[in-house]
């Protein structure tokens, strides 16, 4: 929260715990509510308690979500990930006009509204027969994904020095070789970047998932939603807490690959 | 690396041009070099050696012009085919690999086998006496052990011609002058052609058999080092390759393999190699090498002697240099050996100047820019 190697003023370090306070209160609530011993979302009456925690776990219906959602963001990522690399690279070798349009096409995704997004699936889904299929909501995840892996390779990419490339060509390396043993090997980390967040994105994705299936796809943000509109048992504090914790690992194993591609 | 001396190519450039949009950075080039010989693109920042090297290499296509490799033309072939080895400017190696693996890539790409792929990475890093540092990684090294990487990278595989794209730039002055001793050796034991791009006239006067210099993508002159040291075409020539005083005078009575030169009150004597004329009344560039200006003693002379002051001078151990002012010639640089020189240099010193009749050579003016 210190920028160059000048300490903060008082005023930016207010602001900024104020912002870093309004963000974590509404997620940390959930944990004490989690623990409660009451059988409706509320604070633990007369002591913390992981019943809801053990419901989760023993209750087939949230297993199924969870592990539904689990193979849909595995799937998806996978992809996304052959995709948006396989974009980044191509972009990169074109050059740079045609590219830089193609690229913005890449990242129109996360620049339309995913209501809209998914309103137009619906319609076409319904045409394709997809609607409520597990392959269904993998593309629509997918192609939604693709944007965060194409941000990624291409970072890494644009650090990647384009003798190498020359070099592997000149020492009579195929356009595949030097792909396999010299350009994915350098971008290795920004690819696995891409996948953490593409993951992270099918993981908790609800508004596609709410308009394009109904009852053969029931993914974990799902479940939640149906869970607050229907009753309101404790157990969905108890898996947004593990949800939270899940994606907290993730992007911290993200922080490490960082690190250690910069070391 | 085995059988070598007669192993190098013929290398061909056949009025190579390229253009980038209305740039032209490569002009109209066209040069030979023998089979086993070293050489040397020799220019200015800009001047067009990189492009002509990458067009060499198939990197670059040209927009004209033909590169021949034993009289084949070659131009069509994409890089991974010509089977060239190429040390790229800043070495390009492979920062994820550690040194034997980046020298065994080139034969990885050719499927050879194991046993064969270590006996020869072995050689490679034997030739360039890197053999203990094989599993370091590029960045664990100084910059001349990755320039020498990259030599073996480029050697290991038996490459028809060896590519250098400014190796030795990017070392300091004495490990530059060590491995400059190292290249050329390294030549003469594996008998290749090398096309070598530098802008130090130092290293393509002492490396090369023949040197091409170049300026706005032009080839200006092609030949032996000594011989565009000693007979310089253009002006621009004699100024890049080595100092030179250029000498500005009206041609008087040209006859015979001699010319009077008249700047002011001085006469200057000028020999002409070859049936050179100079045509009479007309004006004339020379060029002349400070060190080849005697500082004259009491009485003795020369076949043009001038008279001056010194305006400058230093000491650089082995010479003096001295900028001498004279009246009709402008100042001279004059390099004077500092062991048992004539004189103690001292500004304002009147010092009398001579230098033979073949001291000099006519070259023409380059057009600006
Ligand atoms: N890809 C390119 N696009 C446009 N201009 C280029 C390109 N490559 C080189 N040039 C230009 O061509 C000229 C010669 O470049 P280069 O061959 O790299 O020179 P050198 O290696 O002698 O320094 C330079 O003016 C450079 O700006
Ligand atoms: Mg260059």
């Amino acid at each position: 929260m210190t920028g160059g190697g000048h300490g903060a003023g008082p005023l930016a370090r207010g602001v900024a715990w104020t912002t870093a306070l309004y963000l974590l209160l509404p997620i940390s609530i959930v944990v004490p509510v989690s623990l409660t011993d009451q059988r409706f979302l509320s604070l633990p009456y007369h002591a913390p308690s992981l019943r809801h925690y053990a419901n989760l776990f023993t209750s087939e219906a949230w297993l199924g979500a969870v592990w539904q959602s689990f193979w849909l963001a595995l799937a998806s990522t996978v992809l996304a990930v052959a995709a948006g690399t396989l974009c980044a690279i191509g972009c990169w070798r074109l050059g740079r006009r045609s590219s830089e349009a193609v690229r913005a096409l890449m990242l129109l995704p996360l620049i339309i509204p995913s209501i809209v997004y998914a309103v137009g699936l619906y319609r076409w889904f319904g045409k394709l027969d997809l609607l409520d299929r597990f392959l269904g909501v993998t593309l629509a995840h997918a192609v939604t994904g693709i944007p965060y892996v194409v941000i990624t390779v291409s970072a890494s990419l644009a650090a990647f020095d384009p003798r190498l490339e020359q070099a592997a060509r000149g020492m009579g390396a195929s356009l595949g070789q030097t792909l396999r043993w010299v350009i994915l090997p350098r971008i290795a980390p920004g690819i696995a970047s891409g996948a953490i967040f593409a993951f992270i994105h099918s993981w908790d994705e609800l508004v596609m998932v709410l308009f394009i299936t109904s009852r053969d796809v029931f993914t974990l943000p799902r479940k939640i939603w149906d869970g607050i509109n229907e009753n309101l048992d404790p157990t969905m504090a108890a898996v947004a807490v593990l949800l939270v914790v899940f994606t907290v690992l993730l992007l911290w194993a993200d922080g490490e690959l960082r690190r250690r591609r910069e070391s | 690396m085995s059988g070598t001396a007669a192993a190098g190519h013929a290398l061909d450039l056949r009025g190579l041009t390229r253009r980038y949009g209305t740039f032209t950075a490569v002009r109209g080039v066209s040069l030979r070099v023998e089979r086993g010989q070293f050489l040397t693109l020799l220019g200015p920042s800009g001047s067009g050696k990189t492009t002509i090297l990458m067009m060499v290499a198939g990197f670059v296509p040209p927009s004209e012009g033909q590169v021949l490799l034993d009289g084949a033309d070659i131009t069509p072939l994409p890089p991974e085919r010509r089977h060239f080895g190429m040390v790229f400017q800043g070495y390009a190696l492979f920062p994820h690999m550690t040194v034997a693996e980046n020298v065994v890539f080139p034969l990885r790409v050719r499927g050879l086998g194991r046993a064969e792929r270590d006996g020869k990475v072995r050689a490679a890093l034997d030739l360039v006496q890197l053999s203990p540092f094989a599993e370091r990684r590029p960045a664990q090294l100084s910059g001349g052990q990755q320039q020498r990487v990259a030599l073996a990278r480029a050697l290991v595989f038996d490459p028809a011609l060896l590519l250098l794209d400014e190796p030795l730039s990017a070392l300091d002055k004495k490990l530059r002058a060590e491995l400059q001793d190292e290249l050329k050796a390294l030549h003469r034991r594996v008998g290749r052609t090398f096309v070598n791009v530098t802008h130090d006239q130092d290293e393509a006067l002492s490396l090369s058999d023949r040197v091409a210099i170049l300026n706005h993508g032009r080839l200006v002159q092609f030949g032996a080092p000594a011989e565009l040291y000693e007979r310089p075409r253009t002006s621009f020539v004699a100024d890049f390759l080595g100092k030179s005083n250029f000498l500005r005078g009206t041609v008087r009575g040209a006859q015979g393999g001699a010319a009077v030169l008249e700047a002011g009150a001085t006469r200057i004597a000028q020999a002409l190699p070859d049936g050179a004329a100079l045509p009479s009344g007309a004006a004339a560039l020379l060029s002349l090498r400070p060190e080849k200006i005697a500082v004259l003693a009491e009485g003795e002379g020369a076949d043009t002697v001038v008279g001056g002051r010194i305006a400058a001078w230093s000491y650089l151990g082995a010479d003096f240099a001295l900028d001498v002012r004279t009246d009709d010639l402008g100042t001279l640089r004059v390099v004077l050996p500092s062991w048992r020189a004539p004189i103690r240099p001292a500004e304002g010193m009147a010092v009398r100047l001579g230098w033979t009749a073949d001291a000099a050579v006519p070259v023409e003016e380059d057009a600006a820019a």
